[in-house]
């Protein structure tokens, strides 16, 4: 198997379970929603309620530092406010309060950000980023999310946020073994992480050498890998 | 290490003191003498929770009727003892800021007469030119930092969103406008991909904000606001970090001018 093929699959094996434990959480939600909605309009309290527990297992996966997780709101799908995150995060999960940020974030209209607007316009899964999360982790992030469905109507995004920090933490090691140069690469064409220190994360690759290098695609995960 | 949030600190240390916290649980005195041995680290927070919340009142995002959280929630997120939240809602209410109800949909909320506009002229008149222009000199230099990478490193599709934002300006609700020309702000300058730039701009941003309404107010004034603004996203999205920065130091110019303007006794 060539360098390329190898780190590919090192990627894929990284975002399997994260991605495996998301989808079940949308399909999920959208059974639970679907009963909890049968009684009425739904609160934020409700859907806090709901949210939690899926949202800390999550966190909770062994393997990969998942640094936060939740359910956002379709804008107008609850009865008592207008966008509402049931969102968990840190290394001791609390749930995200915009209000109580240190900047408040509570009238950022999220309805745009590639995370919540990709999965509700496709219908399916989106990989985000990374990007400057300054709705939630505040940090350079990478933000999986899936649409929740109740008969077949959006109602909003499971999501969770890994951290580029633990991300090269985690995965940086496993690429260098295999010893040539290898970057990762999203959709875009901007890096993720690279075993080569030239290769600064956040940089775009378009008009430097890397443009011009075969990209091999990482299976069930949007990103890339380009060999030197 | 991933947030820069001073509430931080406090739960950190809790999570390290937890396992002796809940060896001693068994010993904790009852519910009201609980607040005589609240963590030494609360002492003050009230004023930082009193503080916060305020801010978020006097600068509009919180608006006028809209509900806080529960004391519990304010809790948890802010890391400090309910006794401490409720003392700090305790002083909003004073400055008649927050009003509470009770009952089944009781709470407090923000008091319908708190007026960011009226707060936003009065702290603008209160503040000296030159705190004004070192203000300007400041967010210039961070703006123009961040649009510099931005021109570098973002991709024309994202730098059309920022676009498709400002497209849904509207003049009819001033709300609307100022909170749309602040999240376009900030999603171009978290185009840098630096999360400490575009942590910095946005506590910038909030505390620029308040003052931009006043300007918002004349049409002049608020119509170039977004041409500005538009100069900086092509420059970015055309790669021209030399223009980017350029554009962003005319488009602070426009608005220190303008509030200084403001703060003339000729008008």
């Amino acid at each position: 198997m060539s360098t390329a093929a190898r780190a590919a699959a090192i990627v894929s094996q990284y975002f399997s379970a994260p991605i495996a434990s998301l989808e079940a959480t949308a399909l999920l939600l959208g059974t639970e929603l679907a009963a909890s909605g049968n009684l009425g309009p739904l609160s934020s309290q409700q859907i806090d309620a709901l949210v939690e527990p899926h949202a800390l297992a999550t966190v909770a996966l062994p393997d990969v530092h998942i640094y936060g997780a939740g359910f956002i709101a379709a804008v107008g799908l609850l009865t008592d406010e207008r966008n509402h995150l049931s969102w968990w995060q840190g290394d001791d999960p609390k749930r995200l309060l915009l209000a109580a940020q240190s900047v408040n974030k509570e009238h950022i209209d999220y309805s745009e950000l590639e995370w919540f607007r990709v999965p509700m316009e496709t219908g399916r899964g989106h990989v985000a980023g990374p990007y400057v999360d300054y709705l939630c982790s505040d940090e350079y992030t990478i933000t999986i999310a899936a649409p929740v469905h109740i008969d077949g109507t959006f109602v909003g995004v499971a999501g969770l946020d890994l951290l580029i920090d633990s991300v090269e933490r985690q995965l940086l090691p496993k690429l260098a073994e295999l010893g040539d140069n290898v970057t990762l690469v999203n959709s875009v064409g901007r890096v993720v992480i690279s075993t080569d220190p030239r290769h600064a994360t956040g940089d775009a690759v378009r008009g430097g050498a890397l443009a011009e290098l075969e990209r091999t695609a990482c299976e069930g995960v949007a990103l890339e890998i380009i060999a030197e | 290490m991933h947030s820069t949030d001073s509430a931080d600190a406090p739960r950190k240390s809790a999570v390290v003191a937890d396992d002796t916290a809940r060896s001693r649980d068994a010993l904790r005195p009852g519910r009201l003498q609980g607040a005589l041995f609240q963590s030494i680290g609360d002492a003050g927070r009230a004023e930082l929770v009193e503080r916060r919340l305020a801010s978020a009142i006097t600068g509009g995002h919180l608006r006028a009727g809209e509900r806080l959280p529960s004391e519990n929630d304010l809790a948890r997120s802010f890391g400090v003892a309910p006794t401490t939240v409720r003392e700090s809602l305790l002083a909003l209410r004073s400055q008649g800021l927050v009003v509470t109800r009770r009952g089944r949909n009781g709470g407090s909320f923000v008091a319908d007469s708190a007026d960011p506009v009226a707060h936003a002229r009065t702290a603008l008149a209160a503040t000296s030119r030159v705190a004004l222009r070192d203000l300007g000199a400041h967010y210039a230099a961070i703006t123009a930092a961040c649009v510099r990478l931005a021109a570098r490193r973002a991709v024309p599709s994202e730098v059309q969103q920022v676009r498709s934002r400002l497209a849904r300006l509207d003049e009819s609700d001033l709300e609307q406008w100022r909170s749309t020309l602040d999240d376009a702000q900030i999603e171009l300058v978290a185009l840098s991909q630096s999360a400490r730039l575009t942590r910095e701009q946005m506590r910038l941003q909030a505390e620029m904000s308040p003052m931009l309404r006043l300007i918002d107010v004349d049409e002049t004034s608020r119509r170039a606001q977004p041409v500005l603004l538009a100069s900086v996203v092509d420059a970015v999205e055309a790669g021209d970090d030399h223009e980017a920065v350029a554009a962003t130091e005319r488009m602070v110019d426009a608005v220190i001018n303008a509030l200084i303007d403001l703060q003339s006794p000729s008008r």
